[in-house]
């Protein structure tokens, strides 16, 4: 069965980018990425389908734009330079959206948003109004007030609870792996890529967390559990690369890349 | 003692040009004059309004959002340009800005202030000046256009700021109350407090019109 051809018929999808995909390794930012990015989200936009970006990227960015060349631990440097970097990253977004006549639109949240009602409800209506209105929203985590009782941790979990308020019906995590494997491709000879993923048993999620794959800690166990979050919803979740944003043309095409976490059953998101 | 916190209440309005857009050149005064005070030992904290009048301009509205729900949209787009205008403003001074969201609600949670306070801290340490205004997009509280004053006296109260800056115009008029902290002064003597106030307006613009300073009708009903 070709469960790829559902993704062809999206009509709301979030995509949620790292770090990773949007700066070199030694921290700097990729403006060619980003610029890609914006070009690929822009047309997908203009096919008609509903955007959402979640953004990771605000640290970083504000250490490059204060000349650190190391990532600070401590709590309050980090929510100091993710309020630096938070406005540079998101004027740099705008830049490269502004080229191609795309809308875009700055929303930062803190995880209460999904206990406190009041904020779910705001949270939910101005998403919605924004993408009534042909905006692209934004979205990361506001570090600067963040604590550990409202802090999401990670954007990953951060996307998916984006995906079920804005009732989306996909949502692509782009990362720095190209998806989930068999076992630890730096090390496996034999891994080979997993493409379709129809429940997430107590295996499958050993496979992300289980002890000596050292590519666990890439971040695959808080992809797993955002897809977790979808699949509940009934929201097909991808997670590929990143190195290259017109990929999600291709998932959007049905191309089998990446690892698709199947929904089943599915929300279906009434065409704007 | 250490270093003297000062909260600026910016009001867009006061920031507009005759075409009623915001003035480039009101922008930039403003950006020097904070500089200034911050470059002349005083740690500086800013609270703006203006995401809902720069997000109706960059949607080409023809009148502001009146519904709670367009503001807030508005306001989430406006956000972006906001600071992205302060950044640019602020950069002719090489003065680095970070943007700092807040919802008002934060008072309830006192780890929240205590985590705000801490970034708060930290900035001004690194050098940088906080560019305050309302998480509209998310806020639950209804969103009173052009009015951030609630806002300014939190962060006065989570940044423990000496002064508060209530009323700015670029004409060179200032109001200022004191702070959490100060609250004393009024009651044991007007005269120290009219030097702070004295040698703050000094830096502020070196040698205008110190008449300008005006104390509001009633300092003690401002105070928390």
């Amino acid at each position: 069965m070709d469960y790829r051809e559902v993704l062809r018929n999206k009509h709301r999808i979030v995509v949620k980018i790292g770090t990773s995909s949007l700066s070199y390794p030694n921290g700097r930012m990729n403006f060619h990425s980003i610029s890609k990015l914006a070009y690929v989200l822009s047309a997908i936009r203009r096919r008609g389908v509903q955007v959402v970006l979640v953004t990771s990227g605000a640290i970083g960015v504000g250490a490059g734009r204060l000349g650190l060349t190391e990532r600070p631990s401590e709590l309050a440097k980090k929510q100091a330079l993710a309020a630096v970097g938070q406005a540079d990253l998101i004027k740099i977004y705008q830049k490269f959206f502004e080229e191609y006549n795309q809308m875009v639109a700055q929303v930062l949240l803190t995880k209460d948003v999904v206990s406190i009602p009041s904020r779910n409800l705001n949270a939910k209506r101005t998403l919605h109004k924004l993408l009534e209105m042909d905006i692209i929203p934004i979205i990361n985590e506001n570090d600067t007030i963040a604590t550990n009782e409202i802090e999401f941790g990670d954007n990953d979990t951060l996307s998916a609870i984006v995906a079920s308020l804005t009732e989306a019906d996909l949502l692509i995590m782009l990362s720095d792996i190209d998806g989930l494997y068999s076992a630890d491709p730096r090390t496996e000879i034999r891994a080979e890529i997993i493409h379709s993923v129809l429940e997430i048993t107590p295996e499958l999620e050993n496979l992300a967390t289980g002890a000596g794959s050292s590519f666990s800690t890439g971040g695959m166990i808080t992809k797993i559990s955002a897809a977790k979050i979808c699949l509940k919803d009934g929201i097909d979740c991808i997670i590929t690369s990143g190195s290259d944003p017109g990929i999600l043309f291709d998932v959007l095409a049905g191309k089998e890349v990446g690892t698709h976490f199947v929904a089943q059953k599915r929300k279906t998101v009434k065409h704007a | 003692m250490g270093k003297e916190t000062i909260v600026i209440r910016v009001e867009i309005s006061a920031m507009l040009g005759l075409n009623g857009k915001i003035s480039r050149r009101k922008m930039d005064r403003l950006a020097m004059v904070i500089t200034n005070l911050h470059n002349s030992g005083k740690q500086v904290l800013v609270v703006t309004s203006g995401a809902i009048i720069l997000g109706a301009e960059k949607l080409k509205l023809h009148n502001l959002p009146d519904s709670q729900l367009d503001m807030q949209a508005t306001a989430a787009v406006g956000q972006a340009e906001l600071i992205r205008l302060y950044q640019r403003s602020f950069d002719e001074y090489n003065q680095i800005v970070a943007q700092v969201l807040l919802t008002s609600d934060i008072i309830d949670y006192p780890q929240r202030v205590e985590n705000t306070r801490n970034t708060f801290n930290t900035l001004l340490d690194m050098s940088i000046i906080p560019i305050i205004n309302e998480n509209d997009p998310v806020s639950t509280t209804d969103i009173e256009f052009d009015d951030n004053y609630p806002l300014a006296l939190i962060v006065a109260k989570i940044a423990r700021a000496d002064f508060i800056v209530i009323k700015m115009e670029m004409n060179g008029k200032y109001l200022i109350v004191p702070g959490s902290s100060v609250s004393s002064i009024v009651v044991d003597g007007e005269t120290e407090l009219q030097e702070k106030l004295e040698s703050i307006c000094q830096v502020m613009i070196p040698g205008e019109d110190q008449e300008a300073i005006h104390f509001p009708p009633s300092i003690g009903e401002i105070l928390f």
